[in-house]
Order: structure tokens, then C-alpha cells, then sequence
């Protein structure tokens, strides 16, 4: 590459970004990842709103992780205002958040990433030459989304979440319908593991430093304690005195950075890393008939890692939606009082952070809204800088290519909340 | 003037399917969420035909294949950029996709267009065979806005291009 690179808007990035990159004497110069991130906005645009419109306001940051938002937003709601949810509340967020994780991945391996690592420009692309796996992504991508309809109410945008529970219970004989589906779904993610263990990775691999939810009794999704591939414990009401973030001028996202000033890295590399014993014994297995070494340190392969979390959120999905026998009230009559609350989830993308403060009336005070690609930004960059070193001798578009395929295999959820119809019209 | 006939295909013999997409909490965004619902209020208060079905869907992405699936005719309504004033109609059969571009511009890189392409390059015979997207040109974008007065003046004439194109071509009996 002979000239600075800047692309004006990253495709297949979950949202608005861009990215320049500067040379100067045939040297990188600098590079700037610019990204929008609206669960900013949605921080100003919760003060003074009703405790129970919160999750489904949040769930309109994206339309590909609303229930990360949902479930972040009400365990902090919970935590705040001093509700315990029965244990099938619980159960039912877990099959709710196993929907998401299916169709999500789903996407993002057969339609954003995966055409990056089979030399296809897009999945337009790679459909017209190998459309039965193209098929099959979108196949597993409408289960989840089924799910989530199923549960939730709607496919996209599930409304059926409240602080305290759901509104109502979705019904049983719907929920075990779903079951033949998902174990076709699983099998499907056991053979797109396969798959992803035979695709080229580039030999790139940083010594970072990964941080999920941890439990001893699960794979911590929906729940957990933070944890740190460098051994720190941090529960999550003090997730904000170890993990920091700081405004930098060229972009309105926020960068995180750990408390001894480090960057770090959330979601599936972090979750596989450091949660493998929890994983479901079939998952395990997969991981294990694949060949699949741990720690895995090569951000391309979080491909292989959603792999074996699809296998794991099928086999999860289909003994929660077996067991489906709701009993007594779906949801916590809630006392009001003013109240501090935190709560964190697994996004597919990773870690999701929310804290929310309440007034006697059940109005906002203060909201805090930490998503994941906020945390992995500064990651990001770092490994852009890693990279650059291979790549500033490629060609142009070649250079351009190996850095947008870096950001994608991050799978960034940039929250675009924006999707018109972009129409160019030649005028004569 | 919509006809019909442009750039249809064969497709299944089911509903018809009127979809409104938007982000409603992102100004002219919600456009064609807005311009469905008064579709409804105008048309079809309590007089909903059996065959017409409404969806409301904000970000579909990659979704709207499976909201389209087994309907033989879809009524798409959408914000749209086209560097026209704002509130600006166009009607657009498939065909004319070609003219929308592709890219990150669109949510979650799977705009209309190009979850459109895909369908037709993998389930094409499970789509509906008549497509018409009905486009409304957004002013501004600025989430927590509401709809600009430009968009907010021209979704009575939305509802009657969609009430137009529910009778186009085989009518449900």
C-alpha cells in the first residue's frame, strides 16, 4: 500500500464505523477506528423514564442482541429496587438468551465473517457458489429468531420481558414445538464446528488478557461473577472501580481499559478461555472430536468459538424447552423505594454492563449502559497496530481487505439503530 | 402509477403481507412504521381483511425473509435516502433494486436491498412473487426525535398508495 486507507463505512460491521488509516513515509502513521455508539444516547434518554419501560427501550439499541440489553437492564432494575425472580423466571431468560445466541451467531459465522475466510466479497457473494451453506446459517439464524418470537412476542424486538419476570408465560405447547427444530439446530452447529475447523485462519495471535462472567455450576451467560484471564475476581457492583472508561476525541464511543491502564478483550475468545469446564458435555465433546487447543489467542477463530457456543446454546435451548412447565405468577409485584442496581450479561459480543439509579416514584436518575464493543475498542486498535506491520506492503485494496477482515472477526456491535433504503439516483 | 406487472414472479399463493419498517426511536427513521399503522386506522379499522396481514418490525436485518416467507404479494414501507427533499414518495417494484446500494449504510450491513437479493438468490420460489416497496425519503435521523413535519404531511398520501397497491393484481377473494 502506497496511500493512506480510509473506509468511510465498514461492511458487515453491526452498525456505523469507520476506519483511516495514515502513512507517512511508507510507515503507519496512525490508525483511527471511528465508532457511533448510541447506548450513549440511550443513557441521557432513560433519565426521568419508568423503571418498566427500561428494558424494552434498551432492547432498541440493536436488532441483533436486544435480550443481552434486556437481561442486563433488568437484573440491575432488580438489584435496584430489592427483587429476587423465581427460579422459572430464571430458566425461561436462559432459553430466551439461547435464542439469541443462535441466531446471532448464526449470522455472524455464515453471513458476516465466514465470507472473509473463504475469499467471497460478501454473502451475496458466496451464496451464488455454495448456497446450501449459506442455507443452512439463515435456517439457524430463523430458529433462533423463532425462539425469540416465541417467547418474546416478536422476532426481533421481544417485549415480553418485565422487571420481576415476563409479562405472561408464552405458552407450553409452543415452547415444546420448538424442540424438533433445535435438535435438528444442534446437530447443524455440530457440523458447522466441523467445518469451521477446516477454514484458514492468518497466524495472528496477541497475549491478551480476557474477561468474562464466570460460575462454577454453568456457563456463565445470563449471570455470573467477572472474571479475568489474568486471575482477578471482580464482583459485579465493582465492575466499574476495575474496568474503566475514558472519551477519546476522534470517536463518541467511549474506550475501556482495566485499572492498571491495559486493554482487554470480551466475548466468545474470553468466554471459551476461561468457562470450558461449564460448557455442556456435548460441546465439550465437539470441541474435543475438532482437535481444539486452548487458549485459543487468535481473534479470527472466535469463529470456532461461536461454533462450539451454538452447539452448546441448542443442547442448553432444547433441555430448558423440554422442561418448560411454568408454575404460580410470571412476574414479582414490585414495591417501589430509591435504589442503586447493577447487572451484567453475556452479550454474544461479550460482556454487557448496566447500572441504573431509582427514585421513590420508580423514575431513572442515572443509567449506565457499557456494552461490549465499547470494552474490546481499545483491543481493537491495539490489534490493528499489531497487524499493520504485515500488511502496509500488500497491495491498496489487499491492505484494506486484512483490516477490515481483523474487525469483523471481532463481530463489533456498533448499534446502528438506523437502516433506511440508501438510494443513488444518477441524475442525467 | 404501480403496476404490477413489473418485475413479478411466480411465488406462492398466500397472504398479502403489508410490512413497515423503522426505528422508532430514531425520527424520520419510523417513517414507515408511522405511515402503516394510519394505513390501518384509515382502511381497515375493525374491517381487517383476512388475507392482508400487517407486520411492524423495527431492524429486521436478515428477518424480513422469514416475514416475507409464503406470502404471494408484500407491501414494503421504509425510510429511504435518495438525496431528495424530505417527505419525497417513490414507489419501486423489484426490479428496479438495482438503484439501491449496498454496504453498512443499511443496518447491520443487511439492508432491504440486499436481504432482498439473497432471498431471491436462495428461496426465491418461497417469496412472494409481486414486491412493491413504498419509500419515504427521512430528513432527519437524530434518535429520541420524533417525525419530521415534512415526513408527518405526507403519510396520508403513504396510506393511500398502500391502499392502492393492496388492490393491484389477483385480489384475495
Amino acid at each position: 500500500m502506497n496511500q493512506d486507507i480510509h473506509i468511510p463505512a465498514l461492511a458487515r460491521v453491526e452498525g456505523e464505523g469507520s476506519l483511516t488509516i495514515r502513512l507517512k513515509d511508507g510507515a503507519i502513521n496512525d490508525i483511527l477506528l471511528n465508532i457511533y455508539e448510541p447506548p450513549r444516547f440511550f443513557e441521557g434518554f432513560l433519565n426521568g423514564r419508568y423503571y418498566q419501560d427500561v428494558p424494552d427501550i434498551t432492547a432498541r439499541i440493536c436488532g441483533i442482541c436486544p435480550v443481552a440489553y434486556q437481561m442486563s437492564s433488568v437484573q440491575a432494575l432488580e438489584a435496584a429496587l430489592q427483587v429476587t425472580i423465581s427460579p422459572e423466571v430464571r430458566l425461561l431468560r436462559q432459553l430466551l438468551y439461547c435464542a439469541e445466541y443462535i441466531e446471532s451467531h448464526a449470522l455472524h459465522i455464515y453471513l458476516l465473517q465466514a465470507p472473509d475466510l473463504v475469499g467471497y466479497e460478501s454473502a451475496l457473494s458466496l451464496a451464488a457458489d455454495a448456497p446450501e451453506l449459506v442455507k443452512q446459517g439463515l435456517h439457524m439464524k430463523k430458529i433462533g429468531n423463532d425462539l425469540l418470537k416465541t417467547i418474546g412476542g416478536r422476532s426481533v424486538h421481544p417485549v415480553n420481558t418485565c422487571v420481576g419476570g415476563f409479562y405472561r408465560w408464552p405458552a407450553v405447547d409452543a415452547i415444546h414445538a420448538m424442540v424438533p427444530e433445535l435438535e435438528w439446530a444442534r446437530q447443524a452447529s455440530i457440523d458447522t464446528a466441523k467445518w469451521a475447523a477446516t477454514l484458514n485462519y492468518p497466524d495472528f495471535e496477541q497475549d491478551y488478557e480476557f474477561v468474562a462472567l464466570s460460575r462454577l455450576d454453568e456457563y456463565a451467560i445470563y449471570d455470573g461473577y467477572i472474571v479475568s484471564s489474568k486471575g482477578k475476581r471482580t464482583p459485579p457492583e465493582e465492575f466499574e472501580k476495575h474496568y474503566l472508561e475514558t472519551h477519546v476525541e476522534r470517536s463518541n464511543a467511549l474506550h475501556s481499559h482495566t485499572v492498571q491502564n491495559g486493554t482487554y478483550f470480551v466475548g466468545p475468545l474470553a468466554r471459551l478461555n476461561l468457562n470450558f469446564k461449564q460448557l455442556r458435555p456435548i460441546a465439550r465433546q465437539t470441541a474435543k472430536d475438532i482437535g481444539l487447543k486452548l487458549p485459543l489467542r487468535n481473534p479470527y477463530k472466535g469463529l470456532i468459538a461461536r461454533a462450539i457456543e451454538l452447539v452448546h446454546s441448542c443442547d442448553l435451548a432444547i433441555e430448558l424447552a423440554t422442561d418448560y412447565q411454568p408454575q404460580g405468577p410470571s412476574y414479582k409485584e414490585i414495591k417501589l423505594h430509591p435504589g442503586e442496581g447493577f447487572g451484567v450479561s453475556e452479550a454474544p459480543r461479550g460482556l454487557l454492563y448496566h447500572r441504573y439509579v431509582v427514585d421513590e416514584q420508580g423514575l431513572i436518575r442515572f443509567a449506565r449502559i457499557t456494552p461490549p464493543t465499547a470494552q474490546n475498542f481499545a483491543q481493537m486498535e491495539s490489534d490493528l497496530w499489531a497487524l499493520a506491520p504485515t500488511v502496509v506492503n500488500l497491495p491498496q485494496e489487499e491492505a484494506s481487505l486484512s483490516f477490515e477482515h481483523l474487525l469483523r472477526s471481532y463481530d463489533p456491535c456498533i448499534s446502528c439503530a438506523t437502516h433506511f433504503l440508501n438510494l443513488h439516483i444518477d441524475q442525467e | 402509477m404501480i403496476n404490477a406487472s413489473d418485475g413479478a414472479r411466480d411465488g406462492p399463493s398466500g397472504t398479502i403481507k403489508i410490512i413497515g419498517i423503522g426505528q422508532s426511536l430514531r425520527g424520520d427513521d419510523a417513517a414507515g412504521l408511522a405511515a402503516v399503522h394510519l394505513w390501518k386506522q384509515i382502511y381497515q379499522a375493525g374491517n381487517m381483511h383476512a388475507d392482508v396481514q400487517v407486520e411492524l418490525t423495527e431492524l429486521p436485518g436478515l428477518g424480513l425473509l422469514s416475514l416475507l416467507e409464503g406470502s404471494r404479494v408484500a407491501i414494503l414501507v421504509d425510510a429511504m435516502h435518495s438525496n431528495s427533499k424530505a417527505g419525497t414518495v417513490r414507489v419501486l417494484t423489484e426490479s428496479q433494486l438495482e438503484a439501491f446500494t449496498t454496504g453498512a449504510g443499511s443496518a447491520h450491513g443487511w439492508g432491504v436491498a440486499e436481504t432482498l437479493l439473497l432471498g431471491r438468490k436462495l428461496m426465491s420460489s418461497s417469496l412472494p412473487g409481486t414486491l412493491i416497496l413504498i419509500g419515504i425519503e427521512a430528513g432527519q435521523l437524530n434518535l429520541g426525535e420524533t417525525l419530521s413535519p415534512q415526513v408527518k404531511s405526507v403519510l396520508p398520501d403513504v396510506a393511500r398508495l398502500i391502499e392502492q397497491s393492496l388492490n393491484i393484481g389477483p385480489h384475495p377473494e
